[in-house]
């Protein structure tokens, strides 16, 4: 697809593509810049914007780590200061058992269980039923997030809520809890809001890459008599491993970084019970301006998903690509 | 759903297969049904009166009562004009960069082609949490808190770098003959981009413009921290809002007019779902398209 396509740009030649070709890999790297120079005028206005808001942020979060920084203040140097506080405070150890806990569980809820769905929906031999099924997965994806998570909550309410009524209305009254506000119960409700996990994107994207499945596979599947779970486990599996990757590092990305529902939900209460560092760092930067403690724990979790999306690519290698079509 | 018209398609079908087929119907049905619960306790929860919504929670109340929409409408309205607004501002300016960018990297010949293509794909790398600190501070820098303009800048800086991605792929795909003919006709760059690219990337355009939509009508925690007018605010940030005042204390305009403020708050949920709704309608397949590729923007 990259093949060297438009190299007469500017000359304008009818037949003389080939020949700038040639001659422009004998001319000197900054000649050649010259006269691309249309080139680079047209990617300018993009790069501007991606160094002042997008190269430049990130670059300077990483310096400010190490130091005492908030609005309209000189920041002032501290070295490993924050790194120090932030392993030594007393609520970090459960900080980061609740970000280990929710990125397991969100490798069950985003990789595991759409996959399944997506396998089960694939066979099935209806086409009709097959797009009927892949609208209602659309469905409850039609509203939005913020929707969603406000829904729940509601969801979970000791008082209004719908499960504690439906655990007194089958006379399981005694079973009702506080969901959310419960240190017991808090941070597995918010890890079983969207059950079943089934409608949302990883479904399509396992869909996509069954799809592209060669067909002759599964023929010859079934003339070897491999059916159901074993097919699933030796063709299904190995064939969608790139899929089964993505989705495995959207849920460590997720569960590392995503505090937007906990912050909805519990905002990290009750107590602690559902604190994760990205909510300390929200809290710390916006509640109490402690804007570089906040910088270094970015900066913590930018290291941990760097590393742990590094090691998901390594451990899982897709399958060869020719037997797909 | 429809368990025993699916089998019969399949004349070789053998009887544990059939079997297998009926549960896996049954299965992938329950699941559907149950994923899509709170969706239905949305919709009807929105057309109660406090007193439906105490005790009769489950079930359809009628007669409808369209007047929490108007309610609702009064506080989400706006709200939603602002973000609609930001997005398609935002929308004009990133595709036209992806468009742009997608044609240089595609088409043209230039030193360190490569090399600036893979630093604009690398930010696909950096996460969120590791900017949104510093950007917020940049952000201040610039005079930028509490101003609509700080909403765009993130969708006209940042988006292209997944487009640039998208519409390169894009652009690869279209025969060089159509270019070079062009060209022979003496068109220049900007002809080749907005007379031959332009029209024949609208699909991919497409997918762009409504993942970026999306994007803009979740966005949550920028805006909640950027913009603290309410006159401003966008969709997401207000509906939190309008959740927090409902439940201590009430929305002013809602509690006289009403028994209680649960009716107008979900029928505000349905009215901030609406666009969404409509997209998919409108370009159904690019959405699904959209969602899809958001998966790819790690």
């Amino acid at each position: 697809m990259t093949e060297v396509t438009g190299a007469a740009e500017q000359s304008r030649a009818t037949d003389a593509a080939v020949r700038t070709l040639v001659r422009s890999s004998e001319l000197s790297t900054w000649q050649a810049m010259r006269r691309s120079w249309q080139a680079y005028a047209l990617l300018a206005p993009i790069f501007i914007l991606l160094i002042i808001f997008n190269y430049y942020p990130p670059i300077l979060g990483l310096l400010r780590a190490f130091y005492r920084w908030r609005p309209g203040v000189e920041a002032s140097f501290v070295g490993l200061q924050h790194f120090g506080v932030y392993f030594t405070s007393p609520e970090t150890g459960r900080e980061l058992l609740n970000m280990f806990k929710l990125l397991a569980f969100f490798f069950f809820s985003g990789a595991v269980v759409p996959f399944i769905m997506a396998v089960l929906i694939f066979r099935i031999r209806d086409t009709e039923s097959k797009e009927l099924y892949r609208l209602f997965l659309i469905i409850p994806m039609l509203v939005p997030l913020i929707v969603v998570i406000l829904l729940w909550k509601q969801i979970y309410d000791p008082n209004l809520g719908v499960i504690n009524g439906l655990l007194e209305q089958v006379g399981l009254g005694f079973l009702a809890l506080n969901w959310l506000g419960d240190t017991a119960t808090a941070l597995y409700a918010i890890m079983f809001m969207g059950f079943p996990w089934v409608s949302g994107v990883g479904t399509l994207i396992y869909l996509g890459g069954l799809g592209q499945i060669s067909e002759s596979i599964f023929d010859a599947c079934e003339v070897d008599g491999c059916t159901g779970l074993r097919r699933t486990l030796l063709i299904d599996l190995p064939l969608v491993l790139g899929q089964v990757r993505l989705m495995t590092i959207l849920a460590v990305i997720a569960g590392v970084t995503s505090f937007q529902t906990i912050l909805v939900l519990t905002d990290g209460g009750p107590g602690f019970a559902t604190m994760v560092p990205g909510l300390t760092m929200f809290h710390k930067a916006f509640r109490t301006q402690q804007f570089g403690y906040a910088a270094s724990i970015g900066m913590i979790l930018f290291v941990i998903t760097f590393t742990a999306t590094l090691a998901v690519n390594r451990t899982i290698h897709p399958a060869v690509e020719d037997v797909r079509h | 759903m429809s368990t025993t018209t699916s089998t019969q398609v399949a004349p070789r079908t053998r009887r544990p297969l059939r079997l297998y087929q009926i549960g896996s119907h049954l299965f992938i049905s329950v699941m559907l049904l149950l994923s899509l619960i709170p969706t239905y306790l949305l919709i009807t929860w929105s057309f109660k009166n406090g007193l439906q919504y105490r005790w009769e929670r489950w079930a359809i109340s009628f007669p409808l009562r369209w007047r929490n929409y108007i309610a609702a409408w009064d506080v989400v309205g706006d709200y939603m004009i602002n973000t609609i607004i930001v997005a398609i501002i935002g929308l004009m300016g990133m595709l036209l960069l992806s468009l742009i960018g997608g044609y240089v990297f595609a088409r043209m010949d230039f030193p360190f082609r490569e090399t600036l293509y893979y630093a604009i794909i690398a930010l696909l790398m950096v996460p969120w949490v590791l900017s949104f600190i510093p950007a917020y501070m940049v952000y201040v820098r610039l005079g930028l808190l509490n101003t609509r303009l700080a909403m765009i800048i993130p969708e006209l800086a940042g988006g292209p770098i997944f487009g640039i991605f998208l519409m390169r792929a894009f652009i690869s795909g279209i025969p060089e003959e159509l270019f070079e003919s062009a060209r022979c006709d003496g068109a220049g760059v900007l002809d080749l981009i907005g007379r031959i690219t332009l029209p024949l990337s609208l699909p991919g355009l497409a997918t762009l413009a409504v993942l970026n939509f999306i994007g803009v009508w979740n966005s949550f925690l920028w805006p909640l921290v950027m913009i603290q007018d309410d006159e401003k605010q966008m969709i997401a940030v207000g509906l939190y809002k309008l959740a927090r005042s409902a439940t201590s204390g009430g929305v002013p305009g809602w509690t006289s007019q009403d028994f209680s403020v649960w009716g107008p708050l979900y029928a505000g949920y349905v009215i901030a779902s609406l666009p969404l709704v409509l997209l998919f309608i409108v370009l159904g397949k690019f959405y699904v398209e959209g969602l899809v590729d958001s998966g790819l923007k790690v």
